[in-house]
């Protein structure tokens, strides 16, 4: 019950952000937005051991939920660090307490921050020749 | 996370190109505006660049240490890195030998795995029609990054509901929901939307 209710607020408030819903689509009684992950989500779901073919009001809620769980984060990244603006920082202090998710973005950051350092690399290289 | 499909043998070429293309977080970015062809080119040699990188980073890195640090400090920072290095191929090798031994449907589920992402470009709109300014690219990619590990937190969980359930996947909309309700007990699920006033 608690579910409906929470993905009907939401629905509400984002409905005006996504304007590009294509006519309505009725998605399991909820909003006229668009799906925005449908594709990814079902590998992403049987990459996590799921069927092969998931069923489309599965990743209808799990897509649901990603949105709210992005929404949330966001909404709070805003209000804590630098008001109004959403940083790494806010981010990687509010993950603090999960050590999944907290491992998570600082491999992905070394990482990214390694690709950056290799390309440009390569770049140099290649220019020198 | 050392990416172990990093060093595997050239037969398992494809494993090694899908851990390429996931590592790269801007992949969608630079993918669109170069050429296809160049760009694969690119990623296997930056591939490379990075594997030499990250071997003569650390050299690098100790050698800094000795340096700059006090002689007291000396020892720890250069036995962490060297028992982390230890650990890391460690672990490469053995997810080498994990991998190595998939079937064909456990390997085409690894791929799927580690080469679902979120599309930056979604997740970058969506952020900034929430905060209404604009979001640097390092938020997008840890946000999507985290996404990912919520999805998959819900997806294992939902397994599991299903598995005490004794169904079978593919999973329906009940376990997802009593994983969702289980998560929410072990406060992994934000709600900032119920405010619970203590005294009033």
């Amino acid at each position: 019950m608690a579910e409906e209710e929470d993905e009907a607020g939401y629905d509400e408030e984002l409905d005006d952000g996504f304007g590009d819903g294509s006519g309505d689509v009725d998605a399991g009684g909820h909003g006229k937005r668009k799906r925005l992950f449908s594709k990814e989500l079902r590998c992403m779901m049987y990459g996590f051991g799921d069927d092969q073919n998931p069923y489309t009001e599965s990743v209808d809620i799990l897509e649901d939920l990603v949105i709210e769980f992005i929404t949330e984060m966001t909404h709070k990244a805003m209000s804590i660090g630098r008001q109004g603006r959403v940083q790494v920082e806010d981010i990687v202090f509010l993950i603090r307490k999960d050590p999944r998710k907290f491992a998570r973005v600082k491999d992905l950051l070394t990482m990214n921050e390694e690709l950056k350092r290799a390309r440009k690399a390569f770049d140099e290289a290649n220019y020198g020749s | 996370m050392a990416d172990p499909a990093r060093m595997i043998k050239p037969e398992v070429k494809a494993e090694r190109a899908a851990s390429a293309y996931e590592e790269r977080p801007k992949s969608e970015g630079s993918g669109d505006a170069a050429a296809k062809p160049t760009d694969v080119n690119k990623e296997s040699s930056s591939q490379d660049a990075v594997k030499e990188e990250g071997r003569s980073e650390t050299a690098a890195g100790e050698d800094d240490d000795d340096q700059s640090d006090a002689k007291r400090l000396k020892v720890d920072p250069e036995k962490k890195k060297e028992r982390r290095q230890k650990v890391d191929e460690d672990e490469i090798q053995k997810m080498q030998v994990l991998v190595s031994s998939f079937s064909e449907e456990q390997l085409n589920r690894y791929e799927m795995y580690r080469r679902s992402a979120f599309p930056k470009a979604a997740i970058k709109r969506l952020i900034q029609s929430i905060t209404g300014s604009s979001v640097s690219q390092n938020v997008v990619i840890a946000m999507s990054g985290i996404s990912k590990v919520f999805a998959g937190e819900i997806v294992e969980e939902a397994l599991d509901v299903c598995d005490k359930w004794g169904e079978t996947p593919p999973l329906q909309p009940k376990h997802m929901r009593e994983a969702v309700r289980r998560l929410k007990c072990k406060d992994q699920i934000p709600n900032t939307k119920h405010k619970q006033i203590l005294f009033h």
